[in-house]
């Protein structure tokens, strides 16, 4: 939709790609010379990512280390060493892969599988935990729409959505919605966290606190399971978990009579259970408040970032796991080592990280390793694996300067358009991937 | 939303039950006063000089712009702010205005001459105050806190202030 006002200035719609929310209610503001001036109903974290645009850090030639510094050259040469480098590698490490389109995903595989290198994504230390539960079990997951229209709880498990998806309270608790007229005023909330972190600032007085002990989330979801199923053992005075008794017993009961409750997943549930437990309980617990109750339903949304749930889309259609994935002969194998163990036990030997900073976010001893092997990078701007990459290949910044396919928090497929072009005639990331595929091929 | 307890209110009334104001007693006139129905000036008495202090008391409690003397201010700190955009949902005139946020989505731009909020540049920006429900609304509606009540970080703050 484009629609001008005055003195030439152009206000367009589209969407924010600053998180995994995909909002489209945002609008941007050209000047006569086509640049962007200004940006409404962004949060400051749509607003810093579009920002990017006209960032000074970019990477606009492709460059390789020569005696200890990088130096600029041309696709030509860096595609050679990229060539070089890959052909001598038994045991390639693909890393990163959230922050880029589905497109840029599926030839990411592909290469995977061309190289018979091992692949990981971001999801393997964050939700991809959650969805191989989701493999087995199943999930009850809902829509966005039905969060702002019909749902009347919210239950925020170790996640400050205030902090993480900026809109995301906005979106769901305080809009009024087809079926929740009033709005904010029948919408419970309820936060399961040690921290009185960002998002109590919106707790009112219907809402709910439960400050659980770290480390008894189990404990407690096997109580709700007990006390759903008609259970009646007494609660003590002093209450369970370091949560009231009486907070205890409202929750109880928002979890036995809510029409339409939804559980949001946050990061606070998976880095405390990397082996993913908690997150199958809640799953459990969730099927069996639908099945028991007449009244009450409840669905999961696991807040995931950026494009996560691309990439498990992605990886599920093409391969059908998520972590773990290693090929060997053009092929698929069974293995069981995952990212932390593969990097930990040094079984890889180069590195090639898309659009992912892990040396700034791996702890020191992670890090350290990858900084041992050749190192492939290819982003968009100058992050501390950039300056210690060994070849980097610049690109467009998916989403502002490219287009692409995304999948939302809810999994829902949405198209990212460019508003645009990107400086120096960049390619996108699928380009690179699609050219580097082709190389090994000659 | 904050409401104002009437034994708060009571405590600075005369309490001398002298009927001039048209209610029985003091008690009833402070309940009238949080209902919104009696302005503070209502009650005769308390405009002599020994009661002064105590109006100033009423006057602020119930929003001190009545007699013109304060101007109503709505301060967003920059600092604190996100631009979540909790305030443009959850503003009552906002929604009135703007259809969009009733669906939780921010107002298309340019924005309504009603409206009171818009996120700009990753900031809440206060575009006017005209149609503020502290300004234009009667009765409890004006009373109206909600934008302060609700920002997550508590970012927006009401005040009462002569502009220099």
């Amino acid at each position: 939709m484009t629609q001008l006002v005055k003195n030439n200035q152009r206000v367009q719609s589209f969407v924010c790609s600053g998180c995994s929310l995909y909002c489209d209610d945002t609008q941007i503001v050209y000047s006569e010379k086509n640049e962007i001036i200004e940006a409404y109903g962004l949060c400051l974290k749509g607003y810093k990512k579009l920002n990017e645009i006209y960032s000074k850090n970019r990477i606009k030639k492709p460059l390789i280390r020569e005696n200890g510094a990088l130096k600029e050259v041309t696709y030509n040469e860096a595609f050679d060493k990229i060539k070089e480098l890959i052909k001598n590698s038994k045991m390639p490490l693909l890393y990163g892969f959230v922050n880029t389109s589905c497109e840029a995903q599926i030839r990411g595989i592909e290469l995977a599988k061309k190289i018979d290198g091992f692949i990981a994504s971001n999801a393997s230390i964050c939700h991809g935990q959650t969805y191989s539960n989701v493999i087995d079990v199943g999930i009850n997951s809902t829509t966005l729409n039905e969060c702002i229209n019909k749902a009347d709880v919210f239950i925020f498990w170790g996640s400050n959505a205030a902090d993480s998806h900026p809109k995301f309270l906005t979106k769901t608790i305080f809009s009024r919605g087809k079926f929740r007229i009033t709005g904010r005023e029948i919408k419970t909330l309820i936060l399961v966290d040690p921290r009185k972190t960002t998002t109590y600032g919106v707790a009112g007085v219907r809402d709910l606190y439960t400050p659980l002990k770290p480390g008894k989330d189990l404990e407690l979801i096997r109580f709700l399971k007990g006390k759903i199923l008609g259970e009646n053992s007494e609660i003590p005075p002093d209450g369970l978990f370091g949560i009231d008794r009486e907070d205890l017993t409202r929750l109880i009961l928002n979890l036995k009579k809510s029409e339409n409750g939804i559980i949001l997943i946050g990061q606070g549930v998976i880095n405390a259970d990397p082996s993913g437990t908690v997150v199958r309980a809640l799953i459990e617990l969730v099927d069996l408040i639908n099945k028991t109750s007449k009244r009450s339903r409840f669905s999961i949304i696991p807040m995931t970032g950026h494009n996560m749930n691309g990439y498990i889309q992605v990886a599920l259609s093409l391969v059908g796991k998520i972590n773990q994935i290693e090929f060997s002969d053009n092929k698929l194998i069974e293995s069981n080592i995952g990212l932390i163990t593969k990097i930990m036990e040094d079984k890889f030997d180069i590195s090639i990280i898309v659009a992912a900073d892990p040396i700034s976010n791996f702890p020191i001893t992670m890090s350290s390793e990858l900084i041992k092997k050749p190192l492939i990078a290819i982003d968009c701007f100058f992050t501390p694996t950039t300056k210690i990459a060994d070849v980097v290949l610049p690109v467009a910044i998916m989403g502002l300067e490219t287009d692409g396919l995304v999948y939302r928090m809810d999994n829902i497929p949405m198209n990212l358009q460019k508003i645009v072009d990107p400086p120096d005639n960049l390619l996108s990331d699928e380009q690179i991937l699609t050219q580097i595929i082709q190389r090994l091929e000659e | 939303m904050s409401q104002l307890n009437f034994m708060d209110v009571y405590k600075f009334l005369p309490k001398t039950n002298c009927k001039e104001c048209g209610l029985p007693t003091c008690m009833a006139f402070a309940l009238s006063l949080v209902k919104g129905e009696k302005k503070p000036e209502d009650c005769p008495p308390i405009l002599e000089s020994k009661y002064k202090q105590d109006l100033e008391k009423l006057n602020e409690l119930f929003g001190g712009e009545r007699e013109g003397k304060k101007d109503l201010h709505i301060e967003i700190d920059t600092e604190k702010c996100d631009g979540c955009g909790v305030c443009v949902i959850i503003c009552p005139v906002n929604a009135r205005y703007c259809p969009n946020s009733l669906s939780g989505k921010q107002p298309d731009f340019p924005p309504d001459e009603h409206q009171l909020f818009q996120v700009k540049n990753g900031k809440s920006d206060l575009l006017n105050l005209k149609h503020c429900r502290r300004l234009e609304a009667e009765g409890r509606e004006r009373e109206c806190r909600v934008c302060e009540v609700y920002c997550p970080r508590d970012a927006i703050e009401i005040s009462y202030y002569t502009a220099k």
